[in-house]
């Protein structure tokens, strides 16, 4: 009955082949790996087709899926190698470390005492004594030098067992709180294997416990030590993982910092560079910086005097690094990090079988993600949605309904253009996203059903008007029916209770989008109509008592909403709604003590809503310029009014003639003090208006207009244009 | 040789050379007199299994000097860049020094060297009078080194004129000379390379073709990492300065030393080394040679005008010296410095009087 211990280190493309030479002369019949117990059940779809590293085991709490811990497995992970494996030769692997049934009921009961002991686990590194003392400054470079890189298999274990039994008998305060538990669980998961009668049993374990497993203290020890543990549910699932989250330290500790350039050495074991340098090179060309293979060449031939300067049988990532930059770089570090993230790093994305145990909502994602040919990368990529195709619009509701679940997969992003059927998003999953999703899992089983739900309980927490309105935003372009009813109700509550006008605009206006576009997006619309109804109503009934009394900040910033709601408005189309908000306007411009910008705003949209017709404008304008105003606000007046309209002023004689009378009036001091506020109104009016108002003033202010009848207009040949554009503008010929 | 004011590297250590040379057990590449890893152990100090010590000539990262090394044993040229002060000629002399064991074939550029400067020239007279023949060549330094196997050196690349510079791309490709008058051609012998220096400051004035760029491999000189790093370096060059200059040097002085580096240290980096106090930067570049100077300057001025014993005000004329480069700008990030900081600093109330005196 042999044991044999394999030390190695986690993502370690050498000692993984070394593990795969050992096993294959051992031939072992049962594999013990450190790794979590629960995790056992989902080895087996390691070899199954769809399955491609790198991917980690996720063991998490379904209580509080934020306390999990991923053991990351790339290609090149020796764990893998050896459950691939245990596999092939059909023999029982099992998993001996501390089951984190366990390790997080530890945990939970160390967060509620509050000693933070266990969770701050110092991260320590042996192995940097080591290379220390071997003259190396980097510890994963003297791992990488006398291990990863080495060829000899056969003897690398057993120093290593040499080198770690040294460095626990002259370091033993390394050890941290879980370690003797963790080497009590695997020493008695090698008793067990001992007790079933195994012949050859292999363990692949960390180099650090490879001494703790090899002297076995007796059973009664371990036994007494592991009594009475407390308990916790937990759940394990596959997931995707990502070469640049290899080098988290979760699970496995200690992370790698290069994991492109360990699949590399893992590819190809014999490289002496030349093909690396070759990727190296095409990377930089790819951006545009001109390499050509002469410095491929050179930088080879420095790597190795490099190397073999420092008395090394082989160039490692250092080397070559050094050289690329001596090189390549002119050496300079700033394209070196191109390299370290497209290369060193690498932007792998790993995959996993389809059917393999997961969450129902993970599920239900991935079946989405499937059915609207949406694959989750890492690189950030620019999608475009059309939203009048319906695998666009299908597209559009999941990337909504994820934001809904606070899963930020994409970023709605602004497109240009005014095309309301379009959306442009920048996609990007990041591992961390499953634990988002694992913490929704308790919402519903499908990604429609807990959005909606999630949503539900978010109305209910909602307390303020403006939350309502920015969950709804989200909510109708992700099509949660429920939801959004949720929330309308909530929104009438809210709107009943506020009194802040502005508030009830900003309500209003998602909801005009909504209206207007329902029939892109296909949404009821009755709904939506009965909340505006009442909103509508509020505002008209608040707007005049809001526009009095206030300071000049508030009155810019309400003129703004105003201005905003006379658009939607018009869009709308609905007579009611124009009938209400124009007399809510006028009353606005009755009202005592009336702010003058708003007053100025007020008036402008009536006169261009054609409700006031051009008399009663000139008499609200000269009101509002008569000398019982303080000049102060009939300046405010008139940026409230001729701000972005200097067509009225180009058109309307007779109101360029009350300002010219009330400019002229003013004294010279007045006139100073008002040129700012003046200046500020035409600041905003592009260089033709600003000439023709010039040309205008130039000549009195009476020609302006191009006389019509100056021009001899074929009255015949003008007609034959109106069918068409009658039909255009749709029209009846009449 | 006893009276020069600074001897070559080769002089001045040729003890630690001769001693390294006697030790090293490594291959030495053809015409080299050691072996890369023994011109490292020369760098960056060692000592030698007989118990010889070899004093450290570059303090710093020890891998830029294995980069340095290393690119000399391929074909490809080095050039040492980085700011003013950091090391580049003083690199460049001393590899040259350890690998061919002379560093004085040098080529010093300025805007106005020629082409017969790098390739060579002609003793007029003699071409006058016997036509175009050997012995009316004037070899440059070049030239030797091509001839001999060895290391020339070039200083300040990126001053010299961009149709000059490209006369190196010939010698740096083919390895060769072609002298068209006599239809002959100077071929190198192994061990012939060359090291460049340039300056960042210069960057643009005359920058380097592609064509010659990708002759070189490009090592930066950083400014020093730490403030020991800085404060060992001023020590030594100092500490050699007054043994040649037989100033005696009393008392420690490493207290002083390191009061200019912290000086140095905080108006390049803007900001004080307790990272409270944001500072202005001077034009200057306040490099670890400039510190050096502005020790030796204060130490000769206590053994002439003073009782021998470094203080500070013999310290203080050559600070403001070296950090107001400009009367108007500098002057006003000077003088907030010693308010904001020198002032309020424990112990240095010295350093503040003296410094306040001269303005």
């Amino acid at each position: 009955m042999a044991v044999h211990v394999l030390g190695i280190r986690h993502h370690g493309p050498g000692s993984a082949r070394h593990v795969r030479h050992a096993l294959e002369q051992l031939r072992p019949d049962i594999i013990l790996i450190e790794g979590p117990p629960e995790g056992e059940e989902l080895v087996r779809w390691a070899t199954h087709a769809e399955m491609a590293p790198p991917v980690a085991m996720l063991v998490y709490r379904p209580d509080s899926p934020q306390h999990a811990v991923f053991y990351p497995f790339a290609e090149f992970s020796p764990e893998w190698q050896a459950i691939m494996y245990g596999l092939e030769h059909r023999l029982p692997i099992r998993f001996i470390d501390l089951p984190l049934t366990h390790k997080f009921a530890l945990q939970q009961e160390a967060e509620e005492k509050d000693t933070a002991d266990i969770q701050q686990e110092i991260h320590h590194n042996p192995l940097q004594y080591l290379a220390n003392i071997a003259g190396y400054e980097d510890a994963e470079l003297w791992w990488e030098h006398q291990v990863e890189l080495s060829q000899n298999s056969v003897s690398t274990f057993e120093a290593i067992a040499e080198a770690m039994q040294v460095l626990r008998e002259t370091h033993p305060d390394f050890k941290n709180q879980l370690e003797p538990l963790r080497e009590a669980f695997m020493r008695r998961g090698i008793r067990t294997a001992q007790k079933e009668m195994y012949a050859q049993i292999a363990v692949v374990c960390g180099a650090w416990h490879v001494p703790a497993l090899q002297q076995m203290p007796s059973q009664k020890a371990d036994d007494e030590l592991l009594r009475k543990l407390p308990k916790t549910k937990v759940e394990t699932t596959w997931i995707p993982w990502t070469y640049s989250r290899l080098s988290f330290e979760s699970g496995y500790g200690a992370g790698i910092n290069s994991p492109g350039w360990y699949e590399h050495l893992w590819h190809h074991p014999e490289d002496d560079g030349t093909l690396w340098l070759i990727h190296v090179a095409r990377v930089f060309r790819e951006n545009q910086i001109e390499i050509s293979s002469a410095h491929v060449i050179e930088t080879l031939r420095l790597a190795h005097s490099l190397a073999s300067l420092r008395e090394q049988h082989k160039a490692g990532l250092l080397e070559f690094n050094e050289a690329v930059r001596t090189v390549m770089c002119m050496g300079d570090d700033i394209q070196l990090q191109l390299i370290w993230k497209e290369l060193i790093v690498g932007h792998h994305i790993g995959n996993i079988p389809a059917e393999s145990p997961q969450v129902p909502l993970q599920r239900d994602l991935e079946t989405w993600q499937k059915r609207l040919r949406l694959k989750p990368q890492e690189l950030p990529k620019v999608q475009a949605l059309d939203l009048r195709d319906e695998t666009g619009l299908l597209r559009s509701i999941l990337l909504h309904r994820l934001l809904v679940l606070e899963i930020p997969w994409g970023e709605n992003r602004d497109v240009s253009g005014k095309g309301t059927f379009k959306e442009e998003w920048e996609l990007r999953w990041k591992p961390e996203l499953h634990i988002q999703l694992l913490e929704k899992a308790a919402w519903g089983n499908t990604v429609e059903e807990a959005a909606n739900a999630y949503l539900t309980h978010l109305s209910a927490q909602a307390s303020q008007l403006p939350q309502v309105t920015e969950l709804l935003e989200h909510a109708i372009p992700a099509e949660l029916t429920v939801g959004v009813a949720a929330l309308m109700k909530q929104l009438d509550v809210l709107a009943a209770n506020t009194s802040d006008v502005q508030e009830l605009m900003q309500a209003f206006l998602p909801l005009v989008q909504v209206k207007r576009y329902g029939n892109v997006r296909n949404t009821d619309a009755a709904t939506v109509q009965l909340i505006m109804d009442s909103l509508m109503a509020r505002i008209c009934a608040g707007l005049p008592a809001a526009c009095s009394n206030i300071n000049e900040d508030t009155g810019t910033a309400l003129a703004g909403w105003i201005l905003r709601l006379d658009q939607a408005v018009l869009l709308l189309e609905e007579e009611a709604y124009h009938a209400e908000w124009y007399e809510a306007l006028e009353q606005v411009l009755t009202t005592h003590q009336v702010n003058a910008l708003i007053s100025g705003t007020c008036c402008k949209l009536l006169h261009s809503a054609g409700v006031f017709d051009a008399d009663i404008t000139a008499t609200a304008f000269s009101n509002a310029l008569s000398r019982g105003n303080a000049p102060t606000y009939a300046s405010s007046w008139i940026e409230g009014f001729l701000k972005n309209s200097a067509t009225t002023l180009l058109l309307d004689d007779r109101i360029w003639s009350i300002i010219d009378d009330w400019l002229t009036d003013l004294s010279p001091e007045i006139f100073q003090e008002l040129v700012p506020i003046l200046r500020r109104t035409f600041a905003d009016y592009s260089g033709a208006e600003k000439r023709k108002l010039a040309s205008k003033a130039k000549t009195g202010g009476s020609v302006t207009m191009v006389s019509s009848q100056d021009l001899e207009i074929d009255q015949e040949r003008a007609r034959k244009v109106l069918p068409v554009f009658y039909s255009l503008m749709g029209l009846t010929h009449a | 040789m006893q009276n020069v004011i600074r001897q070559h590297a080769e002089h001045q250590f040729a003890e630690e050379l001769e001693e390294l040379k006697k030790q090293d057990r490594q291959q030495v590449p053809a015409n080299w007199q050691l072996s890369p890893q023994a011109v490292v152990a020369y760098l960056m100090g060692d000592t030698l299994p007989n118990g010889f010590q070899v004093t450290p000539k570059y303090i710093g990262k020890r891998r830029l000097m294995e980069i340095a090394v290393a690119t000399l044993t391929t074909d490809r040229a080095l050039l040492l860049y980085g700011l003013p002060g950091t090391a580049k000629s003083w690199v460049s002399e001393h590899l040259a020094a350890a690998i061919s064991g002379n560093s004085t074939l040098l080529v010093q550029g300025t805007a106005g060297t020629g082409e017969e400067a790098i390739r060579y020239g002609w003793n007029y007279a003699r071409l006058l009078s016997t036509g175009p023949t050997p012995e009316a060549l004037v070899e440059t330094p070049m030239m030797r080194a091509m001839k001999t196997g060895k290391i020339a050196r070039v200083e300040e690349l990126t001053r010299i004129g961009s149709d000059v510079q490209d006369s190196l791309i010939t010698i740096l490709s083919e390895k060769s000379l072609p002298v068209p008058e006599l239809n002959t051609e100077v071929q190198a012998i192994t061990g012939f390379n060359v090291i460049a220096t340039a300056n960042n400051r210069d960057k643009g004035v005359n920058e380097l073709s592609s064509a010659l760029k990708r002759r070189f491999n490009t090592v930066i000189l950083p400014v020093p990492d730490s403030m020991e790093e800085e404060v060992e370096i001023v020590q030594q060059r100092v500490k050699s300065f007054s043994q040649h200059m037989a100033l005696p040097v009393e008392k420690p002085i490493t207290e002083e030393i390191r009061r200019i580096v912290t000086i140095f240290r905080e108006l390049r980096s803007g900001v004080s080394v307790d990272g409270k106090t944001k500072l202005k930067s001077p034009s200057g570049t306040l490099s670890t040679a400039e510190a050096i100077s502005v020790m030796n300057s204060g130490l000769s001025l206590s053994h002439h005008f003073g009782d021998g014993s470094l203080k500070a005000h013999d310290l203080a004329s050559g600070v403001l010296g070296a950090v107001v480069k400009d009367p108007v700008q500098d002057k006003i990030v000077w003088q907030e410095y010693l308010e904001a900081v020198v002032k309020q600093r424990e112990g240095w109330k010295d350093l503040y009087r003296s410094c306040r005196d001269i303005m």
